[in-house]
């Protein structure tokens, strides 16, 4: 351990921390107390109720619901399980593409995935599963167990110019060591969920960020080939990443650095 | 396993560099513009004072993180011990920062409908650097407290 | 521009005291950010004032600097004194404003 600190620091000061700073950096209790008590007031707050208002011009629960063969009482449930196979699609798809399908069946200009609109309807949309739990079931059927299995080779893939791969920063074994003061954070954490907090609101973007968005802004960080929303290896990542915190309340809008 | 992650890290740490330069001369290039505000916190607190004594006071509390997370959202709450009736309130709770180009944030004029001299918001902060509390009294007298606060920046993620 | 009021707690009597919380969905520009495509100045476009009415009288009145972050929250405490409606006025220094309102209705 004393050897990484040494040597990293060669390399680049600033980067990975050494003890001593980490110990004069870290937060108090009262401190960490302030930024939690913020969560009840998180601006993303905001980009839910916008969302409704959206979701509600685009199509309807029901409508929704009939669309995808569920109940409208058994909504909150299966979106808990998101990204999932869903028949009318043939393939697994996430969240914000249901939206798309819905605008297609409602013959109304389908929002791009990149949009702010689509952001604040799929926030509206997973707010409907806060306190369900993440019910992601990978085994499923073939189709999930084939995006598993993808989403586990694009994140140990080294696809960078400088041979990272997601794994380099979030492998069990790197986690909690920092980079640039951050600590690198467990994808897989059962306290600071991941997946299930997601649409969160992110402090240093000033904005409501969706999942597949916040892997491509590592993605651009890590000088990684950026993979495009709603392709199949980016679903495929957001199958695997929302599997390792299976079982956890789903919990958003999340509040992140 | 203690050499694997040390390649991990050390690569990780070397695709930040990318990262580092562009975001420092972006901040060196925010300090050379001045704002529309632009205002010195001792000129801010002799306009709000008119010259007059602050005195420092334990009725005055500024809660605000020792260490920000980041410094575009800082918390920062601020109470003052009144009992906010006709006869002695808290006109107006001034809130400054030491080294931002604006010393200003914000200055809240409360009533006696308040029932409680409270006032929470989140502010910006260029730096490391004072937050500061005036309270304006309903007797004319002014009082304040201040929290330092450290931004640290930094991040690859 | 989305706001949003909260009052806490939710249920609440007379002579209580609230936090009333009122958000709103704003840049908060500086005027000291460039455009990083262009380079060009970003003009300075930030909330400058935010006023709290019950049944029409102001009971907090803010000046607000563009040091306040993005997506500013503005939270103050109210001492309930009927039933009554609460309006919160926010402007900007473009002239641009928002009236947004919540019914004050506190049980028993
Ligand atoms: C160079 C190191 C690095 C690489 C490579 C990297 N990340 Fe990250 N990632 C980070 C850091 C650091 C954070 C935390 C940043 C923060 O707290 O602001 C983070 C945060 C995240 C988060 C948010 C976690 C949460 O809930 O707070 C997700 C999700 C994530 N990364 C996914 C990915 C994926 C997917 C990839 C591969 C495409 C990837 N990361 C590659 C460093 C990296």
């Amino acid at each position: 351990m004393r050897l990484l600190s040494v040597s990293t620091a060669l390399v680049c000061l600033a980067l990975f921390s050494g003890v001593n700073a980490e110990e004069k950096m870290s937060m108090s209790d009262a401190d960490k107390a302030m930024y939690a008590e913020m969560l009840e007031n998180n601006p993303a707050d905001m980009d839910v109720v916008e969302g409704k208002e959206l979701f509600n011009a685009l199509t309807s629960q029901a409508v929704y619901g009939q669309m995808l063969g569920v109940k409208e009482k058994d909504l909150p449930s299966y979106i808990a399980g998101f990204p999932r196979f869903v028949k009318p699609a043939g393939k697994v798809v996430t969240l914000s593409q249901t939206l798309q399908m819905a605008a297609a069946l409602g013959a109304k200009s389908v929002p791009k995935l990149e949009s702010k609109e689509m952001l604040q309807m799929t926030a509206y949309l997973k707010s409907l599963a806060n306190d369900q739990t993440t019910n992601i079931d990978v085994k499923a059927n073939k189709q999930m167990q084939e995006m598993m299995k993808l989403g586990q080779e694009v994140f140990e893939e080294r696809r960078g110019g400088r041979g990272l791969s997601c794994n380099s920063c979030h492998s069990p074994d790197v986690i909690g060591q920092r980079l640039r003061m951050q600590p690198l954070p467990d994808l897989g954490s059962k306290v600071n969920a991941s997946a299930g907090t997601w649409p969160a609101y992110r402090m240093t973007k000033s904005e409501t960020t969706l999942l597949d968005k916040r892997f491509q802004q590592c993605m651009d960080n890590a000088l990684l080939a950026k993979i495009p929303l709603g392709s199949r290896e980016m679903v495929a990542l957001e199958v695997y990443i929302t599997n390792k915190t299976k079982g956890n309340p789903s919990q958003i809008p999340g509040l992140k650095r | 396993m203690e050499r694997r992650s040390f390649l991990k890290s050390f690569t990780a740490a070397a695709a930040c560099v990318a990262v580092l330069p562009r975001m420092a001369s972006a901040a060196d290039e925010a300090k050379k513009v001045a704002g529309p505000n632009e205002m010195s916190y001792a000129t801010a607190l002799a306009a709000i004072t008119g010259g007059k004594a602050v005195v420092e006071s334990a009725k005055v509390k500024v809660e605000a993180p020792e260490i920000a997370e980041n410094g575009a959202v800082v918390p920062v709450k601020v109470t003052v011990d009144s009992p906010m009736n006709e006869k002695e309130y808290v006109k107006a709770i001034h809130v400054l920062n030491t080294k931002n180009g604006n010393a200003r944030c914000a200055n809240i004029y409360l009533t006696p409908a308040n029932g409680e001299a409270f006032f929470g918001t989140r502010i910006k902060l260029g730096g490391t650097q004072d937050v500061v509390a005036i309270a304006q009294m309903s007797d004319g007298t002014f009082l304040s407290a201040k929290q330092n606060v450290k931004v640290t920046i930094g991040g690859c993620g | 521009m989305k706001t949003l009021i909260k009052i806490k707690p939710k249920t609440y009597a007379v002579g209580d005291i609230v936090k009333i919380d009122f958000m709103a969905m704003h840049p908060m520009e500086t005027g000291m950010r460039k455009d990083k495509d262009t380079g060009a100045l970003i003009p300075a476009n930030y909330i400058d004032e935010v006023k709290f009415l019950f049944n029409d009288t102001v009971i907090t009145k803010m000046v607000i600097w563009e040091s306040l972050s993005v997506n500013p929250l503005f939270t103050v405490s109210f001492k309930v004194p009927s039933v009554g409606t609460l309006k919160v006025i926010a402007k900007t220094n473009n002239g641009q404003s928002v009236e947004s309102s919540e019914s004050i209705t506190p049980k028993g």
